[in-house]
This record gives C-alpha cells, structure tokens and sequence, in this order.
C-alpha cells in the first residue's frame, strides 16, 4: 500500500512510519509531498492537515493511529505519549524522553532526505519499543 | 528584528459555546507566544514548526465547529512587523523578570527548597524559551540567573 505525508519528516511522521511499518503494512510504501492535494490518489494520508490520521482531539498522529487501528500495546500507548509530548510539548504527559527524542529526528532530518529519516530511525523506534516492553515486564525501567 | 522576516498567520473564528474548546484554542495560543494582529488573527515567524502548530490548531478549530485557514505571510511595512516582534518580545520579556525575580528570592534559602527551585526555575526557563521567538539580553540574564542558582548548589555540595 501507498502512504503520503508532508515532506520534512519530524518526530510524529517518523514514528507513525514505522508504526504502519511495523503493525499495519509490512510492505508500506512512502510518499512525501508539500500540499494536501499533491497526494497520489492510490495513497493514504497521514499527519496532514484534513486527513483522517492525522491530529485529532488534541493528540498526535501516533497516537491517532493507536486508536484507528485499535492498537492496545501498552508499550505503543507509552511510546505514543512520547511522541506526543515531542510533538505538542503541551505537558498532558510526563514522557521526560520526548525533549531529546525530538532534537534528534530533528537535526536528522537536517542531514537527510525524508526516505533515509525513515530508514534511521526504523531502528530507533525499534529499540524504544524494546525497551518500554523490556520496563513493562520488568515493573521498572531497566537499570 | 528582520523587517523581511517571513510570518505564518492563523485567521479562526470558534462558536462562543461551549467554552472549553475556545479556553483550549487560548491556552495552546499562549503557549505558543503568538503575535497578535487583529480579532482572531494571530502570527508567529515562519518556520517549519510554527507553521506545523497552526495546522494543527486549526483542525482543533474546525473540529469543533470553527472557521480557521493558515497563511503563509511577508510584512507590508518593516514597521508594522517590527511592532508586532517587539510586543511579543515584550510579553516574553515579562515572564523572564518573573523568573528572576524567583531566582533572586531564593538567597538565603535551605539546600533542599533550593534544589527544588532550580529544578522548577529550569524547566519553566525552557517553557519560557520555547516561545522566545527573538531572544534578547533579558533572555540572557534570565539564563544567567538560574545558572548562578544551580553553582551554588554545586558549591554547597563541594
């Protein structure tokens, strides 16, 4: 399947990239574009404004997708206050993560085109989920 | 301030009910620090997150029954652009005394009310800083305050 989101990918398409990657399409194509009307009319949008996953009643894309795709995990719902506080930074969440998450998909996408931000922080999000599954086992972060 | 700077505008009109979506639509708008132009025009310097966030709040807006559209916007006049810099300048300005003031208010304090101040003078600094959109010399002084509250933390631990 083909998916479209803005080009100049931050914290929230990142991560919802790799969510749709890694929960929903194995095989997801990606396609950035500047305008919501430039989207390929074979491609689902996604954290653009007007689309359905996108930002909605206050929360971030992400975590939109938790809930279209009825997604439970509660190593995905901590992620997903991560990325929300990365994105909003509205202190609805304690994510004490989302600061530095966030300056570094930033400077990333710096350095990067939008596919190869992608392919960087695939494996970011991989290890972070990792972890906050590895914390929820454990009752603890890991030491 | 840059008289060429380029500006993102969010032009909204929310129902006068309910409340809350309008309270919402507020709060976010001052955490933000955004300019104000006129009644339900409001601007912030263009740059990829600022005009992100107004995307954002304008499908808040919609969402609850409002009008909003984002604008993309160059200043008529150096002036007028200047004027709305230096009253968001002016507002930012006013939080940072604030903060100094509390830091100054803190000489004399014990240890531990003084490593919670610090914590808190931080964290609200980088509140603070997130919406300082034109950093000036009050900028540095209110770092500089909170900075020379946390060595003497380190000192009193040394």
């Amino acid at each position: 399947m083909r998916w479209a989101t803005r080009r100049g990918c931050h914290v929230d398409r990142a991560s919802c990239a790799w969510l749709i990657r890694r929960f929903i399409d194995r095989d997801a194509e990606f396609v950035f574009v500047d305008d919501p009307d430039e989207v390929p009319p074979d491609a689902t949008p996604f954290d653009m404004l007007g689309a359905a996953l996108s930002h909605h009643e206050g929360g971030c894309s992400f975590e939109t997708f938790l809930s279209r795709y009825r997604l439970a995990d509660p190593a995905l719902v901590q992620i997903g206050r991560i990325i929300h506080e990365a994105d909003l930074a509205d202190e609805q969440y304690d994510a004490p993560e989302a600061v530095g998450l966030d300056v570094l998909v930033r400077g990333l996408s710096m350095t990067l085109d939008d596919h190869a931000v992608l392919e960087v922080t695939g494996p970011l999000f991989d290890g972070l989920y990792a972890f906050k599954q590895r914390a929820r086992m454990l009752g603890r972060e890991p030491a | 301030m840059d008289g060429r700077l380029r500006w993102v505008l969010l032009a909204y009109r929310l129902p006068r009910e309910p409340s809350t979506p309008r309270i919402g639509v507020w709060r976010q708008l001052r955490r933000l620090g955004v300019g104000q132009i006129a009644d339900g025009v409001v601007a912030l310097p263009l740059e990829a997150r600022t005009r992100e966030q107004f995307d954002w709040l304008a499908q808040d807006v919609i969402d609850h029954g409002g009008e909003a559209t984002v604008w993309l916007a160059e200043p008529g006049s150096a002036a007028d652009a200047r004027a709305l810099a230096g009253a968001m300048a002016a507002s930012v300005a006013l939080e940072y005394r604030r903060l100094i003031a509390e830091a100054a208010a803190q000489a004399g304090a014990s240890e531990a009310s003084h490593r919670r101040t610090v914590g808190r003078l931080r964290r609200e600094l980088r509140r603070i800083g997130s919406r300082d959109y034109f950093p000036s010399e009050i900028t540095r002084r209110a770092h500089a305050a909170v900075e020379a509250l946390g060595q003497t933390i380190e000192e009193a631990a040394s």
